[in-house]
């Protein structure tokens, strides 16, 4: 098979087939002004494989030729952490102009877990994402991704399924275009579903069947809101899914979800103009929606549900949380106070830390305890999740009910309050500092029609919370219902009741 | 799969191909195959990595299809009999009147290649890895 290399020369890689001997050339070229090329032809047949290795290395080596940017030109970048947003021909696209010589472009998708119609179906669309389009192969994606030095990245939140890509900066062409492929050209085909996708799938269930811990937050969220937000992050082993997934149903569901109104093209380390050229230029393929994605608004009710398990125990205590700062109105930074008052696992070095939970569960070896705060577009899951062995958890989760009593009663130092407010400030500025984080939370903000993850007012808002305000928060979650999801040893494990929660 | 053949040099010449048709035509004919409700794809031989993955990619009604054509020639064989006229495997170019009504099994009667395409595309994924395993990257 001759394959045409035509569409990588229009993205700066020239790679041509020299008939004989099977042969690839590949350059960069920036603009048409530069047109003198450090030139290093090296024949395959000339040369031994080892010497064409040193010779790459060295021309590697070599002072940036001048059509390439080297790393002092990459340092235009600005030092704002704050994400620019624009909309370009009806598709949301923001950038952050991080100063250094790499960035990351993720499309960030509305058809997380909770926005699937049927189960599995984000997987197995994660799963075809960088598969066989009807411009190239996966083989070929892969390939050149490589010669590129590029990472190419595929998976999902409850919310969000996010295709990234992540290189250097002078390819950002090359990758926002192979991300617009992906999106609009992928063919869905069903033996690489059969041979390919599936395979994982089942993997995958089967290590959530072995997970403890993943086990009982995927039933805690299940119990708190059912339907949409409450659908396991992967399906369980028990979930039918011969009956709802095949390449048909996943091409389906890919129609209605990349949508230009249901993505967000969001980047790191990329200039906002060259961005939205880009992505004008080559998301063109990108279909307006017809039938939007939708899931129920997410309501909690929460529960009990216990779960017997012959490898490990893990129970999780939830309470509804805060929404996400990216959606504006219902977010509530007491929480992640709360959360990091609450905590568990020390951030710093040869001490369990001033969090309540350090201080309950050291007398209870053998157990550990972490305060997660889950935030979604409408919702939040504040979870504390226990690991260890059965009788330890006992003794913890009752101790800390007690000290989650203790916050609601007003009864903790305000040293503690300040190391909380302190830590849960932290944890924001540094989750919107990150690149990962920062570009997921506003990508699904920007298509859940929120704003961009703006770091310097969640700050703020952080900075904001009183004693008062965090000790009412506490307290209305104690007086509303709680989720309690038990994995493991149930004859030792404690149910609600027990524990002194309202369910 | 892949013995020489002059095929696609005929039909890219259309004065050629006339005058060659109805000679193979009479040839797969009475190569017999088709007597014993075969399709000339039905005798690829199955002995190789790229033919074993066609077949896995075939759909479900065609693999069960070969299967049941496969074992009814086996049994005509044995019995050293030949199916009934109407079982028999047409050539692609004539269809049955019933076929028209039956979309279901519209071309179950007709020879056709139905796995040769599903190995040549396999054949291709094969020799594009082959391709960029020998690339040699040239920076210029």
């Amino acid at each position: 098979m001759r394959v045409s290399f035509k569409l990588l020369e229009d993205f700066g890689i020239n790679v041509n087939r020299l008939n004989t001997t099977q042969r690839l050339q590949l350059r960069r070229h920036r603009d048409s002004l530069n047109h003198q090329f450090l030139q290093t032809m090296i024949s395959r047949s000339a040369l031994g494989r080892n010497a064409q290795l040193a010779l790459r290395r060295q021309c590697c080596a070599k002072p940036a030729p001048l059509n390439r940017r080297g790393l002092a030109a990459v340092s235009t970048g600005s030092t704002s952490f704050s994400y620019e947003s624009a909309d370009v021909g009806g598709i949301k696209v923001a950038s952050r102009d991080v100063a250094g010589p790499t960035t990351s472009l993720a499309v960030v998708v509305k058809a997380g877990s909770r926005y699937q119609p049927l189960p599995g179906l984000t997987v197995g669309l994660e799963g075809f994402a960088f598969k066989n389009t009807h411009r190239r192969s996966a083989l070929r994606i892969t390939r050149e991704s490589e010669l590129l030095g590029g990472q190419l990245l595929a998976y999902h939140t409850r919310e969000s399924l996010v295709l990234e890509a992540k290189f250097l900066r002078e390819d950002l062409p090359y990758f926002t275009e192979l991300l617009g492929e992906v999106i609009s050209q992928t063919k869905y085909t069903d033996y690489e579903y059969h041979e390919e996708v599936e395979p994982l799938i089942k993997l995958s269930q089967q290590r959530l069947l072995a997970d403890v811990s993943d086990l009982a937050l995927n039933s805690a969220h299940g119990i708190a809101f059912h339907r949409g937000l409450g659908t396991p992050l992967y399906p369980t082993s028990s979930t039918p899914l011969s009956k709802y997934l095949n390449d048909e149903t996943i091409h389906q569901f890919a129609n209605t979800a990349y949508t230009k109104s249901n993505i967000a093209v969001v980047a790191n380390g990329a200039n906002q103009a060259d961005l939205s050229k880009t992505v004008g230029e080559f998301f063109t393929g990108v279909k307006s929606s017809t039938i939007p994605v939708s899931s129920p608004a997410s309501k909690y009710y929460g529960g009990e549900e216990r779960i017997a398990h012959g490898s490990g125990n893990s129970l999780v205590l939830a309470f509804p949380g805060s929404s996400s700062f990216t959606a504006g109105g219902s977010y509530k930074p007491e929480i992640s106070v709360l959360a990091a008052l609450l905590g568990g696992k020390s951030s710093i070095k040869w001490t369990p830390g001033f969090s309540l939970l350090a201080k309950a569960s050291s007398s209870f070896p053998g157990a550990s305890a972490t305060t997660t705060h889950f935030s979604y577009s409408d919702a939040g899951l504040l979870t504390i999740q226990f690991t260890g062995s059965a009788q330890a958890i006992r003794g913890a989760s009752i101790e800390a009910v007690k000290s989650l009593k203790s916050i609601a009663e007003g009864s903790i130092s305000k040293e503690d309050f300040t190391k909380a407010v302190a830590l849960a400030k932290y944890r924001a500025l540094e989750e919107g500092q990150s690149t990962d984080a920062g570009l997921v939370s506003t990508g699904a903000g920007l298509v859940h029609g929120g704003k961009p993850f703006q770091i310097d007012e969640v700050g703020k808002s952080v900075q904001g919370v009183t004693a008062e305000k965090l000790k009412s928060a506490a307290k209305a979650l104690l007086e509303g219902k709680a989720t309690v999801s038990a994995v493991g040893d149930l004859y030792v494990l404690p149910y609600a009741e027990e524990l002194g929660l309202k369910i | 799969m892949s013995a020489p053949s002059l095929a696609n040099a005929i039909i890219k010449r259309p004065w050629l191909t006339k005058m060659v048709k109805p000679i193979a035509a009479w040839y797969a004919d009475a190569a017999g195959y088709r007597k014993l409700g075969l399709r000339a794809d039905d005798l690829i031989p199955e002995e190789s990595e790229n033919v074993l993955l066609a077949l896995k990619r075939l759909p479900q009604k065609e693999a069960y299809d070969r299967v049941f054509r496969l074992r009814r020639a086996f049994q005509c064989s044995l019995a050293h009999q030949l199916l009934p006229k109407e079982q028999q495997t047409k050539p692609e170019e004539v269809r049955a009147r019933y076929d028209v009504f039956d979309k279901w099994n519209a071309k179950i009667h007709q020879d056709y290649s139905y796995l040769s395409p599903i190995i040549q595309q396999v054949e291709a994924e094969a020799k594009e890895r082959d391709d960029w395993d020998a690339a040699v990257v040239q920076r210029k």
